[in-house]
């Protein structure tokens, strides 16, 4: 292990956080994480069902584990408990929610002996619990890394976590939805925004606004994309592809594809070669 | 881990998923013995193994198979209370039939 040095400083912040265990085993034995994502602030919390976390796969070789194309960090899921299996440095369960299997391990912290770190499984076979944790991959075999779980008592938050899990994946494929999308980026994060709402702030958007209207239906990425070209001072050369992708954090790839989404939907043209882009007013 | 879906149904999808293993959240209305039936957007019947212990009027989810006669043999069967929506789960039930990909695997 001491020969993972970039491991090691991750894990400091690992284990300030306490319970973080598993923080240490991923750092130390995943190169690829340890590699791909070294700041926490680029961290989110996503909701998924297993079946997502089973179904993803690295964009390439070393690459984050992704899900609709954007990296996962942290992740929520709710399951039922199939089986657990106490080790002697961690729990193992065997969660099913219904899409598909998944193990969750949760790392005891040798240090505390209070009764949250005993190896004692607490959670029976049967039990709805809610997991957050980190998605890891070992020897190719996937299982998540728990930073807590607890067990669920109101079996509407099940249904509660579909919908939500639905709601991002929807969110990150197909954009925000057309309503919300006029409120710009401020209105995007909430599903409670009522039609009064989106106009005024579209009103107050602006340019921003009425540009987002054509975005309907595009991902993520194009939209990052896009405020990015947008907000940028210049000419008409546009921006190339180098200072798109660094300004905004996505890869040459992500733009690459996410150009020929706004290149496909009109929005964008190319100008000077066709690695520079401009918004094509109209 | 294992790519094995238990999709969650309403009684309106009984007739595409014969055969298959499902869950149902639904509503007991009656029990009789060793069968019971459940108000799942319409009444399905279930018969349930010798460790299911329904109440009548709660909620239950049931995990089963789906059989000809498009009843369902339960395997596991789960007591869930009185405070469960009824309607959530149906439209979480339409959802995930309309957003298959994330929900389930084609068996």
């Amino acid at each position: 292990m001491a020969s993972y040095g970039g491991g090691y400083t991750k894990t400091s912040y690992g284990a300030q956080g306490g319970d973080d265990g598993g923080g240490f085993m991923g750092a130390s034995q995943q190169g690829s994480q340890a590699g791909g994502s070294k700041s926490y602030s680029d961290d989110s919390l996503r909701p998924v069902t297993i079946k997502q976390l089973v179904d993803c796969e690295e964009a390439y070789p070393g690459a984050d584990l992704g899900i609709d194309g954007v990296p996962i960090t942290q992740v929520t899921l709710v399951g039922q408990v199939r089986t657990a299996n106490p080790q002697a440095t961690n729990v193992t369960y065997q969660l099913d929610d219904g899409t598909a299997l998944m193990d969750v391990k949760k790392w005891v912290d040798a240090e505390k002996s209070d009764d949250d770190n005993n190896a004692d499984p607490k959670f029976a076979p049967g039990t709805y619990v809610r997991v957050w944790g980190r998605l890891k991959s070992f020897n190719g075999k996937k299982h998540v890394g728990a930073h807590f779980i607890r067990a669920i008592d109101d079996f509407n938050e099940v249904n509660y976590h579909l919908l939500e899990a639905t709601y991002s994946h929807l969110y990150f494929t197909k954009g925000v939805p057309q309503q919300q999308a006029n409120g710009g980026d401020a209105g995007g994060d909430s599903m409670f925004v009522d039609n009064g709402y989106a106009g005024t702030n579209a009103a107050a958007a602006g340019t921003s606004g009425a540009g987002n209207e054509k975005l309907a239906g595009c991902t993520r990425n194009a939209r990052v994309m896009y405020d990015f070209i947008n907000n940028s001072p210049g000419g008409n050369e546009g921006l190339h592809l180098n200072q798109i992708a660094s300004g905004t954090g996505l890869s040459v790839r992500d733009v690459l594809s996410a150009a020929d989404e706004l290149l496909g939907n009109g929005v964008v043209y190319t100008t000077i070669d066709d690695e520079t882009w401009a918004i094509l007013d109209y | 881990m294992e790519a094995r879906s238990t999709p969650r149904i309403t009684c309106t999808y009984l007739n595409s998923y014969v055969g298959k293993n499902v869950t149902v959240v639904g509503k007991v209305v009656q029990l009789r013995g060793d069968e019971a039936v459940i108000d799942a957007d319409g009444n399905i019947t279930a018969h349930l193994d010798r460790d299911s212990h329904l109440s009548a009027g709660n909620a239950v989810q049931l995990i089963g198979k789906v059989l000809p006669d498009l009843s369902i043999k339960v395997l596991t069967s789960m007591d869930l209370g009185t405070d469960v929506d009824y309607n959530l789960s149906n439209t979480v039930v339409e959802i995930a039939h309309q957003h298959k990909s994330i929900f389930q695997y084609d068996a």
